[in-house]
């Protein structure tokens, strides 16, 4: 029920209501459902959502060795722009098994120019694995 | 190798660039017995097959030592994400995985490579054979042909039980249900009409597909076993769905059963399915909706439980000339619970149907195998498919033993019967023995037919009733070497013409001039 709650609270929000006014219309709501005690698993289910939320706007960009991120950057914003995509979120992180190439992952989307991920594509090609 | 060349392959790797392609993806938030809820994947469609991706942060070794790809079945498209059930072993899913679209519908391998084959739900090989090399994918969820494409059942699917094939006789593209408790001799009767099939021509046999729900690995390695001995190995695929698979994969095995027929079927071939059996894939499919938080309905099972069997038995058919021909026969069986056929998914599937046997387990324990109810047991369109020949011996059968059934009844409290009554039940004595048939040992039907017209022809009368089906076995060996030709026309023509009538009369004679110990025995 307190999922119900704070996605109706999510939209209400995100659609350009105050989120004061969104509160305290939810407030006014639960109490007069006599439901003032959900309040807090609704904050906590609101928390979630605005986490799965904020994951969804951003990416992370993966490279293998931190020198590699400058050019994996480049790249990346390259590839976006081709996909007519802006990020102005873009996080860095360094993951060593990727042994080279980089990963770009957000907004539903994934893309995958990593050497491990060449090598296991030809691993499934000849092992037909 | 000079030092040149090695800095210049360093350089090249260096500078090696691999070609990317972007991939919709979403995230696993829940993971709990054998589903999923994912977040995102917000271009998904229904059935959709999605692939969790099980290499991410793990060095290349390990990734490479992972057991194929890991698949999961978008059962649910739902507000903000989707729910998927895993087609494999749940614990290689965890939470925060990315899960990748594949934007294909799932399919299984189907051709002439699986004959012989023992495949899972999925069409992977699991009988140590190797990979297939040829098939044709076919999608597991299609829609069946619809009027114009179908034409109505006339060819017959002889089983090789004298009990079916003379009193609930099956064509081809018909749905006859075989329903009974445990025990009862259902898988055998299903195993017995694929071994009939070695009887027929090579060019009009059925392929024939077993396909095991939610059954115990060793009952169906016992199968191919006796399906290897047989010979019916051949002809025949076997889709595997033990009871220890993912609930996802017991309820997909029909499915994919009648997804690798239908490439036969689309040929112009003939083919048999076995679906043993759809109360194990009703109860996999409850699991998997009551854990999909589809509301329950009758019984906790979800309200598309009859459009789960119906949409399945649909695409049985039999197709136009236009449509090369082809067609799909299945047999279905359902276990009941204490002789209830009038329980929740029974009923469905016997109102899905174009008919069903009822195997009884009081027959079973009085010994009279297959253990069929022939009072409750029926065919609603095979009789259009039964040769000629059948038909003229088998016309009174079921009456006549309906009645048998009732004077038996009768006869536990009557003492005195009068003597038309008492040659009545004599009668039926003894067909009741001439239609009793071991198991894994079906007859062809031109052996049926001269058996039956022996018997209609009181031929057993003279018989003691416990000799009566050692005796129908001697008769027909007799008709085998002596009466080949009659045999084959029997069997060319599918009429019982009056000179083979005539044959059939004259070897009963002699049969009972040959075996005068049998006959005297019962004065």
């Amino acid at each position: 029920m307190e999922e119900g709650y704070a996605r109706a609270l999510w939209k209400v929000i995100h659609a350009g209501t105050p989120a004061h006014k969104a509160v305290q219309a939810l407030t006014e709501t639960l109490k007069s459902h006599g439901r003032l005690a959900l309040s807090p698993r609704i904050a906590k289910a609101f928390a979630r959502i605005a986490e799965r939320e904020s994951a969804r706007e951003g990416a992370v960009l993966t490279v293998a060795r931190e020198k590699d991120e400058r050019h994996a950057h480049a790249e990346a914003k390259k590839v976006l722009a081709d996909m007519g995509v802006e990020v102005q979120d873009l996080k860095t992180e360094v993951d060593d098994t990727l042994i080279g190439g980089w990963r770009l992952e957000g907004r539903g989307t994934l893309i995958d120019a990593s050497f491990k991920k060449h090598l296991l594509d030809i691993f499934s090609s000849v092992t037909g694995a | 190798m000079d030092s040149s060349a090695i800095e210049k392959i360093i350089k090249e790797i260096g500078e090696f660039t691999p070609a990317h392609e972007s991939a919709h993806v979403g995230r696993v938030t829940q993971v709990g017995d054998g589903v999923v809820a994912i977040d995102g994947l917000s271009k998904a469609v229904m059935s959709e097959i999605v692939v969790f991706e099980e290499g991410k942060g793990k060095k290349l070794s390990e990734a490479m030592e992972a057991k194929g790809e890991l698949y999961g079945l978008i059962l649910n498209l739902e507000e903000d994400g989707v729910r998927a059930t895993i087609l494999g072993d749940s614990a290689r899913v965890s939470e925060g995985m990315t899960v990748k679209s594949t934007g294909k519908i799932l399919s299984v391998p189907s051709g002439e490579e699986l004959l012989g084959r023992v495949v899972n739900a999925l069409g992977e090989p699991i009988d140590g054979k190797g990979p297939f090399k040829n098939t044709t994918m076919m999608p597991v969820e299609r829609q069946s042909y619809g009027v114009i494409d179908r034409k109505s059942v006339s060819v017959p699917l002889s089983t090789g039980i004298k009990a079916i094939d003379a009193m609930i006789p099956i064509g081809r593209g018909q749905r006859e249900l075989i329903i009974g408790d445990r025990g009862t001799g259902k898988t055998t009767v299903a195993i017995d009409a694929i071994i009939n099939q070695r009887n027929e021509p090579e060019a009009t046999r059925p392929i024939c597909i077993y396909v095991a729900i939610g059954q115990k690995e060793s009952k169906t390695a016992r199968i191919v076993q006796q399906l290897r001995e047989e010979g019916a190995l051949d002809y025949t695929i076997v889709v595997d769905a033990p009871a220890s698979a993912p609930a996802a994969l017991v309820f997909l095995a029909p499915f994919s059963g009648v997804a690798i027929g239908e490439y036969f079927m689309d040929k112009g071939r003939d083919v048999l399915i076995i679906y043993d059996d759809l109360s194990k894939q009703a109860t996999a499919y409850r699991q998997l909706s009551l854990l999909l938080r589809r509301p329950p309905g009758r019984e906790a099972y979800p309200g598309d439980i009859f459009y789960l069997h119906s949409r399945l038995l649909e695409r049985a058919a039999r197709l136009s000339e236009e449509k090369g021909g082809g067609s799909i026969t299945a047999l279905p069986i359902i276990e009941t619970q204490e002789g209830d056929v009038s329980a929740y998914i029974p009923t469905n599937v016997i109102s899905i149907t174009d008919g069903q046997m009822f195997l009884v387990t009081d027959l079973f324990n009085k010994g009279i195998r297959p253990a069929i109810d022939v009072g409750i047991s029926v065919s609603r369109v095979g009789s259009a498919a039964q040769t000629k020949a059948m038909k003229s011996v088998a016309g009174g059968l079921k009456l006549e033993l309906a009645q048998f059934r009732d004077l038996e009844a009768f006869m536990q409290f009557a003492s005195d019967l009068d003597k038309a009554t008492a040659d009545r039940i004599a009668s039926g004595q003894r067909m009741v023995e001439v239609l009793k048939q071991k198991n894994g040992a079906p007859i062809p039907m031109e052996k049926q037919v001269s058996a039956l017209y022996a018997a209609s022809n009181k031929f057993f009368l003279d018989v003691p009733v416990n000799r009566v089906a050692e005796t129908e076995v001697l008769f027909v060996e007799f008709l085998d070497a002596q009466y080949k030709a009659m045999l084959a026309d029997i069997k060319k023509t599918g009429v019982l013409s009056d000179d083979s009538k005539k044959t059939v009369t004259t070897a009963m004679g002699e049969f009972r001039l040959a075996h005068p110990e049998i006959f005297s025995a019962a004065k």
